[in-house]
């Protein structure tokens, strides 16, 4: 039994040293956890930068009028150790993120999950992948 | 467990395969030569890992997993992080999907390692803070204590992008983009390590450390050979070597690179510093070569965070002024 006690701290150990291991500064420091959101727009640029990428996005309101948001996400090195590129991410391309919005109000958000809106299908995972359809490869 | 890859969920087309640590130190390898006659190491590797640096209290003075624990908990890591779920409207729930930028460690090859910590020997800790580096660390807190958000000058080195903690010496498995590049001239060694982008360019000929006058943010690095293996001695920190951990700049590493097969170099390295421990701690862990190129990681001209942490910092102040 303590062997298996071990083991299950260590995976635990894992999963909770996970998110801030993976990210260039505390989150909570940028983002509002009291303003979640929910966007769905049109892509208009993919900065391919790091520490962290920014998707930018189109979103219409209620009223037709549009705003212009900007998402971030992870850094691209690894995005293109998988075979991604720019044009993985293609301008026009409809997505939905769910996140939460900067604290200071302006039209910034990090990007909780990236989908396809055609098909829900996760931004850069399963049909994303180079060379499915939807993922727009550059060979 | 030889000849296997573990957490290899992405396969990046890349072959880490070694032996079980034990076997590192008796290794036989002997590397080809560069034309000018030395162990060749020239490659680029990857050090990411899943073994923390400190071994986990309950372990005691176990060193090495089985290879049937190894196995367990490697399964135990391949759940994908994203189902430890987080309640919506919490901070921790802020953070962009991972998986989905193929980051962290369980989406990358590494090589297997069956050691409990990075730390080797009996306790598996970096030993305790002799007193007066605490105080030290605690003036030095102080300093900035109740600001840490007023501007950039007080924010962490790494979220300003100078440098990641990783970088060392000693280097340390980073939590994404772990990849490094050692290149080889007559007479020098130079290490690129992707995260975050800078060069240790190492002389080989054992020459004297700089004037203790020179302070550098990676010290100063001279290197020499002996035998299958590149010894480097660093000294000449500035005050906030990004080893961390309290250390003063008296830290002293050595660096020991041996090939141990022609895909995998062993990495060790003993840290010393007379200001913050009673005694010395070492570590190892093996790199394997992948394929590719370390990328670019330009950290400071996209660094957004930079303002968005301050602005929403000024958003707090603001909030917090209205009650």
């Amino acid at each position: 039994m303590r062997t298996k006690f071990a083991l299950i701290i260590a995976a635990v150990g894992l999963a909770a040293s996970a998110i801030p291991a993976v990210a260039h500064h505390a989150f909570a420091a940028e983002f509002d956890a009291s303003r979640p959101l929910k966007l769905t727009g049109t892509v208009t640029k993919w900065e391919l930068v790091n520490p962290h990428s920014w998707i930018h996005l189109d979103v219409k309101n209620a009223d037709g009028s549009v705003t212009a948001w900007m998402i971030e996400g992870g850094s691209p090195n690894s995005l293109l150790r998988l075979g991604f590129t720019k044009n993985s991410l293609p301008e026009g391309s409809q997505i939905t993120v769910d996140g939460y919005q900067a604290k200071d109000g302006a039209n910034r958000a990090v990007g909780k999950a990236l989908t396809f809106t055609k098909d829900g299908k996760s931004l850069f995972m399963g049909g994303s992948a180079p060379g499915a359809d939807g993922g727009g490869q550059e060979k | 467990m030889n000849k296997q890859v573990l957490h290899s969920f992405l396969n990046l087309g890349v072959a880490l395969a070694v032996a079980a640590a034990p076997a590192f130190a008796q290794s036989k390898y002997k590397a080809p030569r560069t034309p000018d006659g030395v162990p060749d190491i020239e490659g680029v590797y990857s050090n990411s890992s899943n073994v923390p640096l400190e071994r986990a209290n309950n372990l005691g003075a176990k060193e090495f997993y089985t290879p049937a624990e190894l196995t367990a908990q490697a399964k135990a890591a391949a759940v994908p992080r994203e189902k430890a779920a987080t309640q919506v409207g919490t901070v921790a729930d802020i953070h962009y999907d991972v998986s989905q930028f193929g980051l962290g460690k369980t989406v990358t090859d590494a090589m297997v390692n069956t050691r409990t910590s990075l730390i080797v020997g009996p306790t598996g800790k970096v030993p305790p803070m002799i007193a007066a580096a605490t105080k030290r660390q605690q003036a030095a807190r102080a300093l900035t204590a109740g600001h840490e958000m007023d501007g950039p000058e007080n924010r962490g080195i790494a979220e300003r992008c100078f440098y990641w903690g990783g970088e060392g010496p000693p280097m340390m498995p980073q939590g994404y983009n772990s990849n490094l590049q050692i290149a080889q001239g007559p007479g020098y060694v130079a290490i690129q390590q992707e995260m975050i982008h800078d060069v240790r360019i190492i002389p080989t000929d054992n020459r004297a450390h700089l004037d203790p006058s020179i302070r550098q943010w990676f010290g100063n690095s001279v290197g020499h050979w002996e035998g299958e293996t590149l010894v480097v001695d660093t000294t000449n920190f500035n005050d906030q070597p990004a080893l961390g951990r309290g250390a003063s700049r008296d830290l002293h590493v050595v660096e020991r690179f041996t090939r141990t097969g022609p895909e995998t170099v062993l990495y060790q390295f003993t840290v010393s510093d007379p200001q913050t421990w009673e005694t010395s701690w070492s570590g190892e862990y093996p790199m394997g070569k992948i394929k590719g190129q370390v990328y670019e990681y330009a950290c400071q001209e996209g660094n957004y965070g930079m303002a968005n942490i301050l602005s929403g910092a000024r958003a707090d102040e603001k909030k917090a002024a209205q009650k």
